[in-house]
């Protein structure tokens, strides 16, 4: 029954329902005081809110057609015009629209990032004059609101405003951490979403519900309708603003991302008076949750921290979480309770669309309006003209590779700052140190040689033992790949780093956009393990947000984490086959070597256990 | 008179409340969730929903909520507050008050025995004594609406003001509603589907009133949000006797096993006399009375009716839908005399039929009642 609202009704649907209400009949409400018998706290607290609206108003964008046709609302998040709308309202605009302001004037805008399971895209509004800044919004904490709390939602019900001044409505949050199911192919899933009596209706779409300090703490997007129409029945959802920060990293950087799916599906005991408990039904065998142990039948007691005990609270912390994030989950089978870290796996991959069946209606030709679909965009000739089409890169997996271009750039600036310029030092590598394994320890030397093919070697000598591999070369066998055994691939992860600090995106990616082996991969947590080995009693104290940056060569796939907060390199995970875990270094202890910084401790991680501990005494870099 | 004015004064407060008053709505809210139930019953199928809204009226697991259908099964869940899920039984309905008394039952204990479950609850008496709210004030819907909250899901909250306090009359036709006594019309859009039998109450989170059942005035496709208020009050007739019941002793009653509904005479409930008209196909929630076909020697055959009229009046009432027709007719009897206005191509005629005796094999199905008592398995 609830659906996310699309595009305006006619304005005239609108008032005959406003002369039917009246024809009722109901007795008209006289207040029964004046403003000047009012309480001074009542007084205050108008001021305070009409003070909190005209401060977040500027901020407030209708999203239109190119040409000022409305589709719906935004709201700006920061000075240089990066706008949050629902993606439902960019999908017939294309990646070029304008955005409407309280200033009345039309900005150019592109669309940067889209997330269509949560219905969230961002877009960016072009300044009139360069380095003019925009009016933003503070981002809330949508964990904090609690059903009952007041509410604000702004926007551009109807297309009303044709000066862009937003129309403000006020009310209640009537509920918290709501699940809607997704409408149509696994998208537009509204997951922990707050429910407000705020009247939410076609053009509010995209817009910004805000606390009564004027904080951003969700979007609105959908309502629950029956019998009225899509206008408003009492009951609107806002995408929460906290699950749209987990993905504002995927965003920034153009991608079109995607939810998540632990691979388990999960079902409800339904003993009467109990409390209900939730349970593993059946699993995928390559998703990590059965790499890391969980089995049908062990209960589910927490996710990413939160208490589970129903389906849609499953479904609710799940659905909050970009794909390939790692959330701690704990389980209990029979007596005993286990937390751990699961990597959670896409779910558009998982939902498979079904082969046309004859019989099925014909596809409507491109161009050709559906029936009761998206309308053809009136601005797409003129959007052509516009100077935001110069930001507009297409590429599969992302909404606008531009921006994942941008965010490419910002990265490497903050590379060549913490790291150095290792681009000269394509000589020979040699580390010297110590090395604990799980049984032993003694002295290691590790060697990265290229031959006079330029096909490089990495060696690893301990107290006697050898391994070595050269990842291009010819005929590697899986198993060598892996060396040393139980690493997962120690090697072959250290060869990727080299490669990473020496060749950087221009050596990765030879043929510019056409097959990137370096694209920025937004924001994941990275968890790494305490510096002194002690094992911390929850996951979650270890978490530290980064930006990922994703490395290809050959069929060797790498993630590097940058924490956010310093632009550390953390350390990264190396993958083989999707089969496997991947393989899972922690750097610490970064010194300066000649003008560059390199790890003096590096921990290599496979599946759940800590294979090595490396400690570096001398590095010797070769230039060539 | 001095009491007058000082209930003047506390309408005037609460008026001005969402700022003055000492504890937060959310705090309210929490309080009254945990006073409150999702109720799941029959339905699921033609508008009709399978879930509905209750409130807490004893420690014991006495529940008051709206006489919908979703009460006609044998096998009624209820989740609670904290997320338990219990089976529960209808104790009994009051139709004319359009308002049902549930029990909470224990597995393994007997319905007369206590329940021991201690729970959270409205004190009804108590708050049937508070003065009746007065438009202006500011009010709280709380209700499982759009079945959006499951187990230890909370209830949706919701704000308005009431906005008359007034009788509200069902009209054959208009409404469909048995209830004829004074309500709280509110402005907040209480009329969703399962939101009946929530809670209206005021800032404070006491109770004030039950949120009705979902009713259309068919005239002006309005939707009215109404509650019934605690100290709701109906004449019934019981024979020649006319007898007032109120909600506070309907629910006293109730909850000691003692409360008899007054049975309604069966007439209402027959097919009423013959005609003989057959409409097309009834599709539509209000497909238009258009006729299709006409028994052979029918009275309304033998009346002068023809095929492809427009019923559009009987007896000066106006008709939108077969349903309308449907339902005035079973008021009457046969050998009674209808007026009809048909539209016959621009024309409207007047056409007068002495209804009949059904004929043997023709009897339609009737139509379950709203309310009242339902039918048990194996009725006819």
């Amino acid at each position: 029954m609830t659906t996310p609202f699309r595009f305006l009704n006619r304005p005239t649907v609108w008032f005959a329902g406003v002369a039917g209400s009246l024809s009722l009949g109901l007795i008209a409400f006289t207040p029964p005081t004046t403003l000047a018998q009012l309480p001074d706290s009542v007084k205050a607290a108008e001021a305070e809110r009409i003070a909190v609206i005209a401060k977040v108003k500027p901020a407030v964008a209708a999203v239109c057609f190119f040409g000022g046709t409305a589709c719906g609302s935004g709201v700006i998040i920061s000075d240089d015009g990066l706008c949050l709308t629902n993606f439902h309202v960019v999908q017939p605009t294309g990646p070029v629209m304008q955005c409407g302001l309280a200033d009345g004037k039309l900005y150019d805008s592109v669309l940067i990032g889209t997330d269509k399971v949560g219905d969230v895209a961002l877009v960016k509004l072009l300044p009139k004059k360069p380095g003019e800044t925009f009016p933003f919004v503070k981002l809330g904490d949508s964990d904090l609101v609690r059903a009952g709390d007041w509410s604000l939602a702004m926007g551009n019900p109807f297309g009303l405003a044709i000066d862009f001044n937003p129309t403000v409505t006020f009310g209640l949050v009537s509920g918290v951490n709501r699940y809607q199911p997704p409408e149509g192919k696994g998208t537009l899933e509204y997951t922990d979403c707050i429910q407000v009596d705020t009247s939410i209706n076609p053009g509010n779409s995209g817009g910004p519900l805000f606390n009564m300090k004027g904080e951003l703490i969700g979007i609105n997007g959908r309502g629950s309708f029956d019998k009225r129409g899509r206008v408003n029945s009492g009951v609107g959802y806002a995408i929460s603003i906290n699950q749209i920060k987990n993905f504002l990293g995927h965003l920034k950087a153009g991608i079109d991302t995607d939810h998540a799916t632990l691979g388990a599906s999960f079902s409800t005991d339904s003993e009467e008076g109990d409390l209900s408990k939730v349970f593993v039904s059946s699993m995928l065998d390559e998703s990590d949750a059965f790499r890391r142990g969980l089995k049908p039948q062990d209960q589910l007691v927490a996710f990413a921290g939160r208490s589970t005990t129903s389906t849609n609270q499953y479904k609710n912390v799940l659905g909050i979480f970009p794909k390939e994030w790692r959330v701690p989950l704990k389980y209990r089978r029979g007596t005993t309770s286990k937390e751990m870290l699961v990597r959670l796996m896409g779910n558009m991959e998982t939902v498979k669309e079904r082969e046309p069946q004859p019989g099925d209606a014909p596809m409507p030709k491109p161009g050709q309006p559906q029936p009761g679909g998206p309308p053809a965009n009136p601005g797409a000739e003129k959007a052509k003209q516009s100077p935001a089409m110069k930001l507009v890169v297409e590429k599969k997996g992302y909404a606008n590779f531009y921006f994942n271009t941008l965010a490419q750039d910002a990265l490497l600036a903050d590379m060549k700052k913490n790291f150095g310029d290792f681009s000269k030092l394509t000589g020979d590598w040699t580390l010297e140190g110590n090395v604990q394994l799980a049984d032993r320890g003694g002295n290691v030397k590790l060697t990265w040689i290229d031959d006079k093919a330029g096909t490089t070697e990495v060696k690893m000598s301990r107290e006697g033992i050898d391994d070595s591999v050269k990842p291009l070369g010819e005929n590697v066998s899986q198993a060598e790949l892996a060396l040393p055994q139980g690493s997962g691939g120690l090697l072959v992860t250290l060869w990727h780093y080299r490669l990473l600090m020496t060749q950087l995106r221009d050596g990765l990616n030879p043929n510019g956009n056409v097959s990137p082996g370096f694209v920025h991969g937004g924001s994941e947590p990275f968890y790494p393990p305490l510096a002194n080995g002690i094992v911390s009693a929850n996951i979650n104290d270890l978490r530290v947000d980064c930006n990922v940056l994703k490395t290809k060569k050959g069929q060797f796939e790498a993630k590097w984490y940058f924490s956010q907060k310093d632009g550390a390199l953390l350390g990264c995970e190396a993958t083989f086959t999707k089969e496997d875990d991947p393989c899972e270094l922690y750097f610490y202890d970064f010194k300066e070597i000649g003008g560059v910084k390199l790890p003096h401790k590096i921990v290599c991680k496979f599946g759940d256990k800590v294979f090595a501990t490396i400690s570096a005494r001398t590095y010797t870099l070769g230039k060539k | 008179m001095f009491r007058l004015v000082f209930t003047g004064v506390i309408a005037l407060l609460a008026a001005a409340m969402p700022v003055s008053a000492a504890e937060p709505v959310s705090t309210v809210a929490a309080q009254v969730n945990e006073k409150m139930v999702k109720i799941f019953g029959s339905g699921g199928f033609r508008g009709v929903t399978n879930y509905t809204t209750g409130i807490l009226v004893s420690s014991e697991g006495h529940i008051l909520t709206v006489a919908s259908q979703t009460l006609e099964t044998s096998e009624l869940v209820i989740h609670l507050f904290d997320g338990r899920k219990m089976k529960a039984t209808v104790v009994v309905t009051e139709p004319e008050l359009d308002i049902a008394l549930l029990k909470i039952k224990v597995e393994g204990k007997k319905p007369e025995e206590p329940t021991g479950l201690n729970l959270a609850y409205f004190d009804f008496d108590e708050s049937a004594k508070r003065p009746i709210a007065a438009a202006g004030d500011w009010v709280f819907g709380f209700s499982n609406q759009f079945e959006i909250a499951m187990r230890n899901e909370p209830m949706s909250v919701m704000q308005g003001m009431i906005t008359s306090y007034s009788k509200l009359h069902g009209r054959r036709g208009i409404f469909d509603f048995p209830y004829t006594g004074e309500v709280y019309v509110v402005d907040a859009i209480t009329n969703n589907p399962g939101a009946g039998g929530g809670a209206l109450t005021n800032r404070k989170g006491q109770l004030l009133g039950i949120i009705g059942r979902e009713i259309k005035n068919s005239l002006s496709e309005t939707w009215i949000n109404y509650a019934i208020p605690l100290n709701a009050k109906v004449d019934l007739r019981d024979g020649d006797k006319t007898v007032t019941v109120t909600m506070p002793e309907f629910v006293a009653k109730a909850m000691k096993g003692q409360y008899k509904p007054v049975v309604k005479p069966i007439v209402a409930l027959t097919a009423g006399g013959f005609h003989g008209i057959r409409f097309v196909p009834n599709i539509l929630e209000r497909t238009p009375p258009y006729i299709d076909e006409l028994y052979p020697n029918s009275p309304a055959a033998k009346a002068g009716v023809q095929i492809n009229d427009l019923v559009s009046f009987i007896d000066g009432e106006p008709i939108y839908s077969i349903k309308a027709f449907t339902d005035v007719l079973r008021k009457t009897r046969p050998g009674m005399t209808v007026r009809l206005e048909v539209r016959r191509g621009d024309n409207l005629q007047s056409i007068e039929i002495k209804l009949d005796e059904w004929p043997k094999g023709l009897l339609p199905v009737i139509p379950v009642p709203r309310g009242g008592e339902f039918p048990k398995p194996g009725d006819k």
